[in-house]
């Protein structure tokens, strides 16, 4: 999981470098709620290099990294010592989302902050083994209505979290009643559960598109769904929706950043605007494309809606799996 | 000779003035990087991503900067092991056990030039292994599934014992200190808190880094604050720093005990999930049981710093094969990594080899290129390193301290982090009181999550039944040598004791 | 003794985790083996090896004088003010007042351990913020 953010993180790079844009914001921060080296630390830090770099910022943008509680400590920090900072933004995915709808982040809700902008999203796909008898996502349910204990399904985030949770959204909406039954295992990333995928350890695999390119490419596994609502772009078009399979299950993984609630109309307008003019550029779209990111193209009140919508449905899922009472 | 001639091209790629100084300035950085307490491997990388994006530099050049800060720091993390009894960075932690002593000893310089010399061998054959091997090391990486890697684990701590303690009971509280240390944290397969009494920056468990300097480099500073005996005694220490080249001797004493080690290394790295930890540990445990047989290994004995140094080093190398072979980052630096070649739009895979073999035979080539550097660095400056010794402990040991605060706070950038670190600095000072290693504590610590959870997806896997674990010629065999490795010094410590007994060998004191 | 009643605090710890882990809240969503299988087993090593300490105890290691024990336990009141204060004075001035500490009470004249104190500060900022750029906590004069 972390690791996937790393990569959707690092393609954010690119839109560091495309920016255009001159805006004078006086001590830019960005905070960073994991280590150096994970997804949020990658999209804080490559940005604020790349601003500085193209003269958009005069000073350097202070990268902060505030690790602790999977974003909660930050989430805490900005909420109750940061609320009226105009410079600050945080970075944020799925994953901030579903902390926040599963109650992770002790006594802090997602309108503690102003959503400012989505970059893009990633979205979930169901996979197996090249030389598995399953070939389409219905048959993959079947399997698991019929004998829950004969099908593993690996995921790349802990029990909970986004690659489980897009399983059992196919789960549910295929009529499976009780999707507990539904048999994950948790690995340390989508790469070490590709790994086991081909080793024969599990049956199923359920990650995001980007997380195993490498071995759609080799022939090592096959999509046998994305959840997207519809077929994406490029390369990956050959793949099946699993709406066309007459299941209708969504799951995007998006990334995008978050400011402090008490923060000026004026400066909130300007970073919303900044994110969506670098969104928009050309050399942004190239980078998405390449790496199988798939467009979310959300500022502002629409973007605040979006993360409210998405943790309502993590909400209520969860709560139907006994995650959250 | 197809692959000689790929090298070559590898070769060209690589031997270009900006990238031999791109090499040489990751190689600088690394090993300062790597003997810094607090600064290891991966976040040594993570921090110069941004320069490499900055200086604007392509795939290759950028790959060639951040895999010699990878190595730079496996090589710098043995210089403080050795020097001030503190791990620069965690797969340096067993260079301690006889790297410090052989320093007390007044053989500071010999240490540092074997272990150099070790680290190189040991890359310099991983590399080899990476190009020759790969695409038939994938397969091994692929027959371990969780019930073989928990077996692999339960390999680690049941020979634990006897290295790096005399008394088994300690080593034993040790290892399980640190596992339910581990336990700290969310769990991650069912997404319950567990130990966190509600306290959110629990959440996300104990960082190990955390742990390993405030155990090692603040314990320290706690010690010599204790038995501080005023400025004259400090002074009036005399030390010696030894050789700066190892004499003939010991090399050749250490060349089997290095080519066994970088061979065990290597294969630690290629396993994702093992990493350079266990190869260093695993290394040093097997050469004690091989060849240690007068005892000497943990007081100071020169394949005691060969075999972990070339283990390690080896196993950074290994840890390569599945990241760009398999997309499976093996350890935290590895996973920087890939998430480069991810951003530079390269796909690691089954498939990278054949659709960017310039990017893969530049590396190679860069790995090679940055070995021989760090070599030519590492021994000249063994006289520099050792200088630090001279410095004295009152000026010494607040740098030292405040390096450990720095590393953490500048990473995490949480004083509840540090608050976590002086709690391990007393405990630390305790334990080393009562005599409990360290070792098994970081070594529980580390692997604790990871034992667990392969634990539990074996048996989730199964539906519950326990003898999964027990299911595979593979993890059968892991067990048997466990299990030989558990018992073994029991029968033959009783046999030596036996031994000494018919002979009335009085000096010989045999340590229970 | 000591080591006695460090096997006896051992095998009293352990009891207190296998008890806090007999505490963890099971989720409904469980897997086969549970979130509190592998810490009980844990505080089962833990407990045993803390038995043999005890019962098989080494020889008494040196203990301090009480004025050294007192002496670390001002060090560690020092890094522990260091810790929550540097956030609020910021990295350069927190830093140097506790490396100056910390070179004092290991001998260092007043004006060495002053001159240490500035020294390790100013040049672990220059190394780690400027040079690395890791961000330090900024104080009210911005570093």
């Amino acid at each position: 999981m972390a690791f996937k953010a790393i990569r959707t993180a690092l393609a954010v790079v690119g839109f560091g470098l495309v920016g255009t844009m001159a805006a004078a914001q006086e001590n830019p921060e960005c905070i960073a709620p994991a280590n150096p080296g994970g997804g949020w630390d990658f999209t804080c830090r490559q940005v604020g290099k790349s601003l500085q770099d193209l003269g958009m910022i005069d000073k350097t943008m202070q990268v902060v990294n505030l690790a602790g509680g999977g974003g909660g400590v930050a989430y805490a920090e900005v909420v109750n010592k940061r609320n009226d900072s105009n410079d600050l933004i945080v970075a944020a995915s799925s994953a901030t989302a579903t902390r926040l709808a599963q109650g992770a982040y002790p006594g802090n809700t997602m309108d503690q902050v102003r959503w400012v902008a989505s970059v893009g999203a990633d979205y979930g796909m169901i996979a197996v083994a090249a030389n598995s008898p399953i070939n389409t996502l219905p048959e993959l349910l079947d399997m698991i209505k019929n004998d829950p204990a004969s099908v593993s399904v690996a995921g790349g985030s802990a029990v909970g979290g986004w690659d489980h949770l897009k399983v059992l959204i196919a789960a549910n909406a295929y009529g499976i009643d009780d999707v507990r039954t539904v048999k994950y295992v948790a690995f340390d990333g989508g790469g070490e559960a590709v790994t086991q995928l081909l080793a024969g350890s599990v049956q199923a695999f359920t990650g995001d598109i980007s997380e195993a390119k490498g071995f759609v490419d080799s022939g090592d596994i096959k999509v046998i769904a994305v959840l997207a609502p519809e077929r994406l772009e490029g390369e990956f078009n050959k793949f099946p929706t699993a709406k066309e399979q007459g299941v209708d299950a969504l799951g995007a993984n998006w990334r995008g950043f978050y400011a402090p609630k008490g923060m000026s109309d004026d400066a909130y307008n300007m970073w919303v605007e900044k994110i969506g003019k670098l969104y928009a550029s050309p050399e942004w779209k190239e980078t998405m494309a390449a790496n199988g990111m798939a467009p979310l193209d959300l500022q502002g009140a629409a973007f605040e809606a979006f993360v409210a919508e998405s943790v309502a449905q993590i909400q209520s899922i969860s709560k139907e799996i006994g995650i959250i009472k | 000779m197809e692959l000689l001639s790929s090298l070559g091209d590898g070769f060209a790629v690589a031997l270009t003035w900006q990238n031999l100084g791109l090499a040489l300035l990751g190689c600088f950085l690394g090993t300062i990087m790597g003997a810094l307490p607090g600064l290891g491997p991966s976040n040594g990388v993570a921090i110069l991503i941004p320069l490499a994006f900055s200086l604007g530099l392509g795939a290759t050049p950028a790959l060639i900067l951040l895999t010699s800060v990878y190595y730079g720091a496996m090589y710098g993390g043995r210089i403080s092991s050795i020097l001030l009894n503190i791990p620069g960075d965690e797969p340096a932690m067993m260079t301690c056990l006889d790297g410090y002593p052989m320093a007390q000893k007044g053989m500071a310089g010999e240490a540092l030039a074997i272990s150099g010399i070790a680290s190189f061998v040991g890359s310099f054959l991983a590399t080899w292994g990476l190009i020759l091997l790969a695409p038939q090391l994938v397969k091994i990486a692929l027959l371990f599934g969780p019930a073989e890697y928990f077996a692999l684990f339960a390999l680690a701590f049941m020979t634990l014992g006897g290295v790096s303690s005399t008394n088994q009971a300690k080593s034993a509280f040790a290892a399980a200190l640190g596992l339910g240390l581990a336990m700290i944290g969310v769990d991650t397969q069912t997404g319950v808190p567990r130990f966190t009494f509600g306290e959110v920056h629990l959440y996300d468990g104990l960082d190990f880094l955390v742990a390993i300097v405030g155990l090692f480099a603040l314990s320290e500073v706690f010690i010599f604050l204790e038995e501080r005996h005023g400025a004259a005694d400090a002074a009036g220490r005399k030390l010696t720093v030894g050789r700066l080249t190892p004499p003939a001797a010991m090399v050749k004493e250490c060349t089997p005990t290095m080519l066994r080690s970088s061979f065990l290394g290597f294969l630690a790295g290629v396993l994702p999930g093992a990493g350079a930890s266990l190869g260093s540990f695993i290394s040093y445990s097997m050469e004690k049981r091989l060849v240690d047989r007068k005892g000497t290994f943990g007081k100071g004995d020169p394949r005691g710093v060969a075999a972990p140094e070339a283990g390690n080093n080896a196993a950074a190398g290994g840890a390569l094969v599945p990241m760009l072979a398999l997309g499976v980052p093996g350890s935290g630096t590895t996973a920087v990594l890939l998430a480069v070649l991810l951003s530079l739009n390269i796909t690691p895979g089954p498939l990278l080899f054949a659709n960017n073999p310039d990017v893969v035979w530049g590396l190679i080539a860069a790995l090679f290129i940055a070995n021989f550097m760090l070599l030519a660095m590492n021994i000249p400056m063994v006289g520099i390193f050792t200088r630090v010794l001279m410095i004295p402990p009152r000026i010494l040991m607040p740098v030292v301290a405040m390096v450990s605060f720095v590393g953490i706070y500048g990473i995490s950038g949480s004083s509840f982090d540090l608050l976590v670190m002086i709690g391990f600095g007393i405990m630390g000072w305790g334990l080393r009181k009562f005599d409990v290693p360290l070792v098994p504590i970081i070594l529980g610590t580390l692997l604790g999550n990871a034992m667990e959870n392969n634990l539990r997806r074996a048996i989730t896997i199964d539906n519950g039944n326990w003898f999964t674990l027990i299911d595979s010629p593979l993890s059968i065999a892991l067990w048997a040598i466990a299990i030989l490795g558990f018992l073994l010094p029991v029968f033959v410590g009783r046999m030596v004791k036996m031994r000494m007994r018919q002979r009335g060998d009085a000096e010989g004191s045999v340590i229970d | 003794m000591s080591d006695r009643i460090f096997g006896a605090f051992g095998v009293f710890l352990a009891l207190g985790y296998a008890y806090a882990a007999l505490q963890i809240e099971e989720s409904f969503l469980s897997d086969a083996v549970g979130p509190k299988a592998f810490p009980l087993i844990i505080a089962t090593i833990f407990g045993l090896s803390s038995a043999v300490i005890f019962l098989r105890p080494d020889a008494e290691p040196h203990w301090p004088a009480f004025g050294r024990l007192a002496e670390l336990a001002a060090a560690v009141v020092v890094m522990v003010l260091y810790a929550e204060l540097l956030p609020v004075a910021g990295f350069v001035i927190a830093t140097a007042f506790a490396a100056a500490y910390l070179s004092w009470r290991l001998g260092s004249a007043p004006i060495g351990a002053a001159l240490t104190g500035v020294g390790t500060s100013v040049g672990i900022y220059v190394v780690f913020h400027l040079a690395l750029g890791l961000s330090l906590a900024r104080g009210p004069l911005g570093f």
